[in-house]
């Protein structure tokens, strides 16, 4: 996460480091860190709780299994968790042998109204994660409108660069530029804040 | 110094868009370029800043009791160490024993393990790919080098060639996958340099090669030939 603290990074790495070990009290803490922002990504690409539930799962038994193999070189915790997250759930629309039926919502959307109300993070516990997810929102609320419109085709729905230059009647190299822009531009934004 | 067309490239790859061929080229870039490597981590940073944008919600808390009970479940299955007994005369015959129990646990774990990875190469596109390094020998020029990126799930590859001279007219530079289960080395086709001694091809050997424990390649007739004739230039395992 751009707004991670270098301190959390490191814990993130000392519980992954734990659970490489079976240590199972890491694992409860970093399933109460992560769950939260890993189903609501699972949700938004799947649109059905119940199959967002089993992708999570299954995420987190990769997590328990694969914990040792975790590269801090390649990726942060997080960003690990959520590249594991959008492959177990890519699986899944392909099982279902079509895209995802959830619309890429307006990024103003911050609590869906489907969701049931038990699953709808407490702001209690949450405050410092949702603050997270506010700087995000307004940083890529910010970027150019196609660059964002691009990324999140790209990201929420798994279009290719050639579904995305289909849809959005663009050339390939406009949206694989836009793509790279937006990705740097938010990173960058992020970093400065 | 990155390229634009391979910082649009980091960017797909960052977020899981490129198809397999384009997957495999990349790795070989990312290789030998730490430079790319920090754009894909940087650019990996950034997919995970899009998550969080996503309307937040959390997964109801029996969700949790249900991995928590199968991860305890999994650490059960894990049988503990025989203890040791009273001290008798029958003792090296219960460490004899004990011994064969803890090889056969082995054995078991052994097994797990196994299909674990299997698990985590059908999930993990990097976990699927082998990388192999060919080195020159006698008559190749000492600086000649070539990078394999074989996937054996889709029994094709990536090679990159670099300061390879081309070869004299009427010959061809010929790729090879030496197989464990095969008594001759495995047509991967022809290899054409460009007049810098550079080449990046996608590959597929002639017949199955299951069990691929180098590649080479050799100076042949132009054209290719099934079954290898010339010297071998590179040649190189994992």
């Amino acid at each position: 996460m751009a707004e991670t603290s270098t301190a959390q990074q490191m814990l993130d790495q000392e519980m992954i480091a734990r659970i490489g070990r079976r240590d199972q009290s890491a694992f409860s803490a970093l399933y109460d860190r992560l769950s939260g922002p890993l189903y609501s990504l699972a949700m938004k690409m799947l649109g059905d709780p119940g199959e967002a539930q089993d992708a999570l799962q299954d995420v987190f038994l990769q997590i328990w299994s694969r914990a040792a193999t975790y590269d801090p070189e390649q990726s942060s915790v997080f960003s690990w968790t959520v590249l594991l997250t959008r492959s177990r759930v890519i699986d899944r629309l392909r099982a279902r042998g079509r895209r995802s039926r959830v619309v890429v919502a307006s990024t103003e959307d911050t609590l869906t109204g489907a969701a049931d109300a038990s699953t709808v993070e407490s702001a209690a516990d949450t405050v410092e994660k949702n603050d997270e997810a506010v700087r995000v929102r307004d940083v890529l609320n910010n970027l150019p409108s196609e660059q964002r419109e691009a990324i999140e085709l790209a990201f929420f729905e798994h279009l290719s660069h050639h579904e995305i230059a289909a849809r959005l009647g663009q050339p390939l190299g406009t949206v694989k530029a836009r793509i790279r822009r937006g990705l740097l531009k938010l990173r960058q934004r992020l970093k400065n804040l | 110094m990155i390229s634009e067309e391979q910082q649009d490239q980091a960017a797909l790859y960052a977020l899981g868009l490129l198809d397999a061929d384009e997957d495999a080229a990349f790795e070989l870039e990312l290789r030998t370029s730490a430079e790319l490597r920090d754009l894909v981590r940087e650019l990996r940073e950034a997919g995970g800043d899009v998550a969080l944008t996503a309307p937040s919600l959390l997964p109801p808390a029996s969700l949790k009791q249900r991995i928590m009970g199968e991860i305890a479940l999994e650490t059960k299955r894990v049988v503990p160490m025989p203890t040791q007994r009273a001290s008798f005369g029958w003792i090296p015959w219960a460490i004899a024993a004990a011994l064969a129990v803890f090889c056969g646990l082995l054995a078991l774990d052994r097994v797990r393990l196994e299909r674990q990875l299997a698990q985590i190469r059908a999930v993990d596109p990097l976990m699927q790919t082998t990388f192999y390094t060919l080195a020159p020998s006698a008559p190749a020029p000492a600086d000649a080098k070539a990078t394999v990126a074989w996937q054996p799930g889709r029994q094709s590859g990536v090679i990159r060639i670099s300061n390879l001279p081309a070869p004299q007219p009427g010959k061809d530079y010929q790729l090879w996958a030496v197989d464990a289960e095969h008594k001759d080395p495995i047509s991967a086709g022809v290899v054409r340099v460009d007049k810098n001694g550079v080449a990046q091809i996608r590959f597929k050997p002639v017949e199955k090669a299951e069990h691929v424990k180098a590649f080479a390649i050799s100076l042949e007739r132009e054209g290719g030939v099934p079954k290898k004739e010339g010297p071998i230039l590179l040649v190189g395992s994992t």
